[in-house]
């Protein structure tokens, strides 16, 4: 959705509740092996919490005992304190929003009409239910004259949306999503998965998010239960610690190979030191300029141009610097230019796009911050600090 | 005892066409005259009464067959052992012949519209039992997950997702039990039921195709009607599946 939509206003801070799992347990009938062995597991308020593992690992079983769409064999779940057993399933349900894969609009239903959908169970009033849905539909970036489209004139990308509104109409406690992005095709994806988290930001609902896509799980969720055949959680970490310390073999190739990248995913330009720029103004000398380059500190062999406000020009020559004060214009192009904020992975990438070694990182208001290298990239990714859980990098990105 | 089709031949054949017209009209004479519309204009008056009778029959079989293949759809959607058993009774029933099945109830129920009533519902049962099944099936399972999974109950499931989403089928189903009873109705004559059967086989009849004709096209005007009644309560009922999707 537009950033400029998702006004506070429209959804109220009512809050969430934790989920424990205790020794929880599901054995189907006729199964001779649990599809979920003695799982024990502690959601905190307000955090999204992502099952991962292939299939058949009983994630989607363990989700659906919280809201007891599979019932529990042995052992309990806890929404909020409360064991979910003593509750009315029905009750309990209307509680917890519910988003799967396959969306489940009801297709003989207006998109008003299906986000009113539990609130109508709760037997709210009709102008409260409209005024809900009207709501929604902005918070979740999506025109209100579409209230009165039925699901089929949707697409999609615009249906799982309404899913994920349908979901938070009663303002859950609790929100279990399964794959809700599945069927989505990857670039719609990725913007869905973006909003959701810019949602969550705003909304801090305690969310159960199951997937089979590590990436994904990366991406969204707080921490990560990874689970393996036969409902056993081999991992439940945050998405830094699963990257930089996987507990065991099993953990580590599901993560994949790829992991020190990804690791690159979950931090800022910001994050890391970064070398400091031998800066050029216009007009200063250049025997000024070339002493900078000189002194043991200066890791990057040419001096950048900037303006009066420190925003960089470019790169300056040898060349240029052969008059008596650097010129105002550069000799080579500035090549990519990097935000304190952005994603380090994408930071790498547009240094490997732009084929430059570094590249100036610069503040909101354009100002040089220092430089970035790809050299300062594969220290950090080979140093033991990084693997140290106390870095800044842990902060996860939000869109 | 005469058999019973000379009987309900009699009783409408006896007077037929010697009340007002006898044998003067000049198109009356030959009977391979397909209409005789002086006839026509001065007996319309006597489809009437059959025709009002054949109505009163279609509608309480239809209704009263829609119920019970309805509820019988109801408790196979809930229990699915049932399914089977159920099929296969409302079918075996629906190749039993129309004409046999009306005698072979003679001695238990008797002459008369009981009979007739009977009998046409039962027909009517395997159509809309499948096609109420039918419908049920082709509701999205991910639809009914979602609504279990946000707290519907099974009972609201049923009627707030399921059921609403079945009514095509049902309608369709409806529409052709309709149109069926319609026809089928014209045999009701038989066992003394009067109806629109009543203008078509009168022993007179057969040989003056002209009263054949008229009842025939009421009968079929009746079935145009109630079909295109029961289409516009199904576009009705499903605004949902008249919009364009993108």
């Amino acid at each position: 959705m537009p950033p400029g939509q998702t006004g506070s206003q429209t959804q109220s801070q009512s809050g969430a509740s934790s989920v424990r799992y205790e020794e929880t347990t599901k054995l189907y009938p006729g199964a001779t092996e649990p599809a979920v062995d003695h799982l024990s597991l502690e959601v905190p308020a307000g955090e999204i919490c992502v099952l991962v593992g292939p299939s058949g690992c009983g994630k989607t079983t363990a989700m659906r005992m919280v809201n007891r769409t599979v019932e529990i064999s042995s052992g309990d779940v806890l929404v909020g304190e409360r064991s979910v057993r003593e509750r009315e399933p029905a009750q309990l349900r209307r509680e917890i929003g519910y988003v799967i894969q396959q969306i489940g609009l009801f297709p003989h239903r207006t998109i008003s009409e299906n986000i009113g959908a539990v609130p109508q169970l709760l037997g709210w009033k009709k102008e409260r239910i409209h005024q809900r849905s009207a709501e929604l539909l902005s918070l979740i970036g999506l025109d209100p004259e579409l209230g009165d489209r039925y699901p089929a004139q949707l697409s999609g990308g615009q249906q799982q949306r309404v899913g994920v509104a349908r979901a938070l109409a009663a303002d859950p406690l609790v929100m279990l999503m399964d794959e809700p992005f599945g069927a989505i095709d990857p670039i719609n994806r990725e913007r869905l998965q973006n909003e959701f988290l810019r949602l969550q930001a705003e909304i801090q609902k305690t969310v159960l998010f199951v997937t089979h896509d590590i990436d994904e799980a990366i991406k969204m969720g707080d921490r990560i239960a990874v689970m393996r055949e036969g409902g056993r959680v081999e991992q439940y970490a945050t998405p830094a610690e699963l990257l930089m310390a996987p507990a065991n073999e099993f953990v580590e190739d599901f993560v994949g190979s790829d992991r020190a990248l990804k690791r690159l995913a979950l931090m800022r330009v910001s994050d890391i030191n970064l070398w400091e720029a031998p800066l050029a103004h216009v007009g200063q000398a250049s025997a000024e300029v070339r002493a900078k380059l000189a002194a043991p500190e200066v890791e990057i062999p040419y001096p950048l141009l900037v303006d009066s406000e420190r925003r960089p020009l470019g790169w300056l020559s040898e060349r240029d610097l052969d008059g008596e004060t650097v010129p105002s214009r550069a000799d080579s192009p500035l090549g990519p230019v990097l935000d304190r904020d952005d994603v380090m992975r994408d930071a790498l990438a547009d240094l490997l796009q732009g084929e430059s070694q570094y590249a100036p990182v610069v503040d909101h208001q354009g100002r040089i911050d220092g430089v970035l290298s790809v050299e300062i990239i594969s220290e950090f990714l080979a140093s033991p600090d990084a693997k140290s859980d106390e870095h800044p990098a842990v902060e996860r990105p939000h869109g | 005892m005469a058999s019973p089709f000379l009987i309900a031949a009699g009783e409408v054949g006896g007077d037929f066409f010697h009340e007002r017209s006898s044998g003067t009209l000049p198109c009356q004479a030959q009977s391979s005259h397909l209409f005789c519309w002086d006839w026509a204009r001065e007996n319309i008056d006597r489809y009437g009464t059959p025709t009002v009778q054949h109505l009163e029959i279609v509608l309480l079989s239809v209704v009263i067959g829609f119920v019970v293949a309805f509820a019988l759809a109801l408790i196979a959607h809930r229990t699915r052992w049932l399914q089977p058993p159920l099929l296969t009774a409302t079918g075996v029933l629906y190749t039993i012949p129309s004409i046999a099945f009306f005698f072979l109830l003679l001695p238990v129920t008797g002459f008369g519209r009981d009979t007739a009533i009977i009998v046409l519902s039962v027909y009517t049962l395997q159509i809309i039992y499948r096609n109420t099944m039918l419908g049920l099936a082709n509701v999205p399972d991910s639809a009914k997950d979602a609504a279990r999974g946000m707290g519907f109950t099974d009972r609201q499931i049923l009627w707030r997702v399921e059921l609403p989403l079945a009514i095509p089928e049902i309608i369709a189903g409806l529409r052709i039990a309709v149109v069926s009873t319609i026809a089928i109705a014209t045999l009701v004559v038989f066992i003394g039921a009067g109806g629109l059967g009543t203008q078509i086989y009168g022993s007179g009849n057969l040989t003056f195709p002209t009263s054949i004709v008229i009842a025939m096209a009421i009968v079929m005007g009746m079935a145009f009607l109630f079909d295109l009644g029961l289409l516009t309560v199904q576009r009705l009922t499903t605004p949902w599946r008249r919009v364009r999707a993108l």
